[in-house]
């Protein structure tokens, strides 16, 4: 593929943007990696080293412990020699996103704006670039993500299914955009097609996971276990930790399995709603998962907000883009404050911290529920705005 | 469910206990005359023919057989004598130890054994054999009943000073760490046989000692693999069948508090009961407030394999350091005040007045009874075995010790004693230079100091310091179980050589065993054998994650933090030694303990927020505004007129009771 000069430069900036802060603050890994908004037990460095460290070691990596990350990934980043090596790793990634994205952005159909655009706001987006530097393990996901997207719309369906399966086989929830997935195709026997793949991808990670982990399943607890049952009650900036820490014990199942089903709920909907959209579908339902699950970092809501620039030609329709904007700030640069109130200084007490993430929630969710509003007004519109219209909902 | 079987289990043991008391009793029963009859009814009848045979005694007591009262009495009456030749396989030491700084180190040293039985025969069958004469038969019936083979139970409070007081008593293997600890070799058919059989054994433990080992659970338990190895593995055979195997089991509470309710069953075991012998010295209050003490009991079975012969051996050992100046102090002063001006021992070399004195540090002259610092003496021997209790001082040239006998002082050249009589014994210790002891020759092999690192409640580090004095290298097995609260990174695990020394990790660990934690299942278990180059000091540092808890698993006084229990080290070569480290104390990070209601409410909240604003968007008509209204009217026309009506009435109402408020308003 022959890119244009700006784009090579904008992945190639990309690239180089990411090795320059991991090496010129050599100890901002570790300080991200320690912080509760871009680490979770479940993608957290630390925990992919000290699995490497087990792996490499002989010693049962998955028998309770520290590690939750699939088998794979921890023997594929087992084979590189040096931590120079995962540095340079990680920036290629994000790269990769990068280009992927600008790609992604040759497809749109209204667009106004040079694609370009688009792969320099993700290079520029601190939460992402910040994301990288901590070496969470989520990036693998993402661009797993954005491999699934741009196959399917490139018609690639076998290699986006393959991908949508490992993406899901690595953290789980993703395994549900399978769903709007299958919206973007559009005749049945492609479906099909996706979801075998899908399946029989996933059975071979699995089973390939199976023979690495020295023939014994006890992986899928330590990984989708602990995820589902969201038994590391560690603090993150989601919704679930601070309700299942309070939440009286014989409750505990059952408002487990709830929050578990609330993941699900809306991914089917949006999918069905917006048929005509199905890229749009698929982010809403990427946004949905983000907000919902049991442990997100601020690495998913960077990744999340820099797709949302595809849709720039309703942007015109959000009621409350201020709102959303000023939330997400504000749970942004107060998180870090709270939580050291709270663990370091304990001039503070949990819930100052939780507040914040309640404010998080809300930010994302007005931005789902105000992109929802937009893309409704402009299918109301048929695709030429008007903004003088006063429409309403009955 | 458990809390049940605790308590059960408990209640259970207090009745063994007490039934044994009767039976340990009847040990005492030797003093009495042919009186056997009417202590029958209440004798176990293993010991029975053991106190028939022993009828013959000589020996003069109160006929009416109340002899709980004989019992409280020590018989110090001269016509009292012993038979020729009878002797019970118990033995008493004390040594006495000064060390420097004016402390003093008292070890009591007991040992019980059983008689002799054969482990194919079952014991319930007391008809065949008896073997509890001076052994606690407490002890046994708990052994017997879990397959335990061995039993090390460890009561500890204080800090050592290693450094001021040198080699820990008995090289480090009668105390544990701070708090209990225990650990005992259980035969059983599996691992969870054996786990089953050590919470039996923990809970009766606990009744019998009167300490909270019961809540020793899975959390808490090891399987040791290098560390607290039994010395004679050939003396511990398979009792059962051969399918069984022996499991050496571990658990320590840090937190627990040592107390005279620990003591006074820990006397209840010796024969002597404390009533005679060297044990009359243990007094709850003297030994608890001593600056360190360690209570021990070491249970083992050794067995000639050959002769299918078998025998429990009991070690039970009181170790104490006092700060003599201190004790005696106490004893003029029983509530701490202010000494008066004219006692007051001033610097004069500094300002000195009346409004101001530079105290002296403490005379190096001193002169003492040991009746001073336990307020009791030594009420007769324990006339149990062949061999006499014995007292020995461990002193240098410049120390004076000699022993009181109703008053008089006898010495002798090895500063050994015997105490062969029903006298009234007492150590007197002089010295002109208390400074000048024997541990200042003692070698330490090692100093091992271990502390938490980190300031925040989400991450910290540990950080083991080891430090060689000696000029040869010391290896050792270093063994620690932390709990799951603690999520361990190995990967972390990092060598920082303080002499800097370019010694890596691999240099100096070798055989790491490492079981990672399962929350609320299992400790993580770290055990590596480290060799340490002569002089050198190195410090072993891990990373480790603080979880948050749900808000019921902290206990009551959260932000105290949790106890760590101190890790072990065994030094395996040049010799033998053990040590433990401080305990730690990590504070983890709380919730607010309030919220529960408040919590579940907002997120419900906010998530109901979420839900009902994306439901009502996907699910309703996009319509222009006056569309809406027109068919907000369209739809309204019945409800319309129903609304009316019930407006008309309303307003009705309203009228009334406004009016009746008028009226009742002006009566």
């Amino acid at each position: 593929m022959v890119m244009p000069v700006k784009e090579s430069h904008i992945v190639l900036g990309c690239f180089v943007s990411r090795l320059l802060v991991s090496f010129v603050f050599p100890s901002l890994q570790h300080q991200l990696d320690q912080s509760v908004e871009f680490s979770t037990p479940m993608t957290s460095f630390k925990s992919i080293q000290e699995g490497i460290y087990m792996f490499t070691k002989g010693l049962p990596t998955y028998n309770g412990g520290v590690v939750h990350h699939s088998p794979i990934l921890i023997w594929m980043l087992s084979i590189l020699p040096s931590q120079l090596f995962i540095t340079v790793l990680y920036a290629a990634i994000d790269a990769y996103i990068a280009f992927q994205i600008l790609q992604i952005s040759k497809h749109l159909k209204y667009c106004n704006l040079p694609n370009y655009i688009f792969g320099i706001l993700y290079v520029l987006n601190p939460l992402v670039l910040l994301s990288c530097v901590s070496k969470s393990s989520i990036i693998f996901t993402n661009v797993l993500i954005t491999t699934a997207l741009l196959h399917v719309l490139q018609g690639n369906i076998v290699f986006a299914s393959m991908a949508i399966a490992a993406a899901g086989y690595l953290s789980l929830y993703p395994i549900l955009l399978l769903v709007p997935l299958l919206g973007m195709i559009a005749s049945w026997k492609r479906k099909i097609l996706s979801i075998i793949t899908t399946i029989i991808t996933l059975q071979i990670l699995l089973f390939i996971s199976y023979e690495i982990n020295g023939s014994s399943w006890d992986f899928i607890d330590s990984t989708y276990g602990k995820i589902l049952t969201f038994s590391k009650v560690f603090p993150n900036i989601g919704l679930w930790w601070y309700f299942f820490v309070e939440m009286f014990d014989e409750f505990i199942p059952f408002f487990k399995s709830v929050f578990n089903l609330i993941v699900l709920v809306f991914i089917v909907p949006f999918t069905i709603r917006f048929n005509q959209q199905p890229l749009f579908a698929f982010i809403l339902c990427l946004g949905w998962i983000i907000l919902t699950k049991p442990y997100p970092t601020l690495g998913d809501a960077g990744f999340f907000l820099s797709l949302l620039p595809f849709f720039n030609s309703i942007f015109g329709y959000l009621r409350y883009p201020l709102l959303s904007t000023l939330l997400i700030l504000h749970a942004v640069i107060l998180s870090p404050i709270f939580y050291h109130l709270w663990i370091d200084l304990g001039s503070g007490n949990s819930n100052f911290f939780y507040a914040i993430t309640l404010v998080y929630a809300l930010g994302i969710a007005s931005i789902i529920a105000d992109l929802t509003w937009a893309m409704l007004r402009n299918e109301y519109d048929e695709g030429k705005p008007n903004y003088n219209v006063k429409v309403t909902q009955i | 469910m458990f809390k049940r079987n605790a308590t059960c289990l408990i209640f259970t043991t207090l009745l063994l206990f007490s039934r044994i008391c009767y039976g340990q009793e009847s040990n005492y029963s030797i003093y009495k005359n042919d009186n056997t009859e009417q202590l029958e009814e209440f004798r176990n009848s293993n010991t029975t023919s053991e106190v028939e045979s022993s009828s013959s005694t000589v020996i003069t007591a109160s006929e009416d057989g109340s002899f709980p009262e004989g019992i409280q009495e020590p018989p110090l009456d001269p016509s009292i004598t012993i038979q020729e030749g009878l002797s019970y396989p118990f033995r008493e030491k004390l040594y006495v130890k000064p060390l420097p700084n004016n402390d003093l180190l008292t070890s009591f040293q007991f040992k019980m054994n059983s008689e002799e039985f054969a482990p194919s025969i079952s014991s319930l069958n007391y008809g065949q054999y008896n073997h509890f004469t001076v052994f606690p038969k407490a002890i046994e019936s708990v052994l017997h009943r879990t397959d335990t083979r061995q039993l090390h139970l460890r009561f500890t409070r204080g800090f050592w000073d290693a450094e001021t007081w040198g080699r820990l008593p008995h090289d480090g293997f009668k105390s544990g760490g701070n708090g209990v600890e225990l650990w005992a070799i259980i035969e059983a058919e599996s691992k969870d046989n054996a786990y089953s059989k050590w919470k039996t054994l923990a809970n009766s433990l606990s009744g019998l000692f009167c300490a909270s080992i019961n809540f020793i659970d899975s959390s808490k338990t090891t399987y040791p693999v290098t560390s607290f190895q039994p010395d004679n593995d050939q003396g511990l055979p398979v009792f059962a069948n051969s399918k069984n195997q022996l499991y050496l089991i571990r658990a320590a509470l840090a937190n627990e508090p040592i107390c005279t309710e620990n003591l006074t069953p820990f006397l209840k075991l010796l024969p002597t009961k404390g009533k005679s012998g060297i044990s009359t010295f243990l007094d709850g209050h003297k030994v608890f407030d001593s600056s360190w003490h360690s209570l021990s009991v070491d249970v083992i079975t050794n067995c000639d394999v050959n002769q299918d012969k078998c025998k429990y051996e009991t070690d039970a050992v009181v170790d104490m350091v006092t700060h003599v100046p201190y004790s005696l102090a106490r004893n003029k002063n029983p509530i701490p005040k202010p000494l008066p001006a004219e006692q007051l021992r001033c610097d004069t070399n500094k300002p000195y007045d009346a409004f101001q004195c530079f105290p002296l540090p403490e005379s190096t002259e001193t002169e003492f009874d040991l009746s001073q610092i336990f307020g009791k003496t030594i009420k007769g021997s324990s006339m149990m075995s062949d061999i006499p209790s014995h007292i020995c001082a461990i002193i240098t040239s410049k120390w004076d010790v000699s022993i009181k006998v109703n008053g008089e002082l006898f010495g002798t050249d090895d500063n050994c004693f015997e105490l062969d009589g029903m006298d009234e014994y007492d150590l007197y210790l002089a010295s002109s230079d208390t400074s000048d002891v024997t541990t200042l020759n003692e070698e330490v092999p090692l100093h091992v100091s271990r502390s938490l690192t980190g300031y925040g409640q989400d991450h910290g580090g540990l950080r083991t310091v080891f430090q060689n004095p000696t000029p040869m290298p010391i290896t050792a097995i270093y063994f620690e179980s932390l709990p799951w609260y603690m999520r361990l990174y190995l990967s972390s695990l990092k060598l920082e050589s303080i002499d800097s020394s370019n010694l890596q990790l691999e240099d100096v660990i070798d055989s790491v065993y490492y079981n990672s934690a399962i929350d609320h299942k299992r400790p993580s278990h770290l055990e590596y054998t480290i060799t340490i180059p002569a002089n050198t000091t190195l410090a072993i540092s891990c990373q480790f994650d603080k979880a948050l808890l749900h808000f019921a698993d902290y206990p009551p006084d959260a932000n105290h933090g949790f106890e760590i229990e101190s890790a072990v080290i065994t030094v395996i070569k040049p010799f033998k030694y053990q040590i433990r480290t401080e305990t730690l104390l990590l504070s983890l990070s709380t919730p607010d303990f309030s919220m529960p209601y408040n919590v579940i409410i907002i997120t419900s909240t906010v998530i109901g927020l979420i839900y009902g604003t994306l439901y009502n968007l996907l699910v309703k008509k996009v319509v222009r505004v006056e569309q809406a209204d027109k068919l907000i009217e369209q739809q309204a026309g019945l409800k319309k007129k129903l609304v009316a009506v019930v407006l008309k009435l309303k307003s009705k109402v309203v009228d009334r009771i406004k009016q009746k408020k008028v009226i009742n308003f002006y009566i």
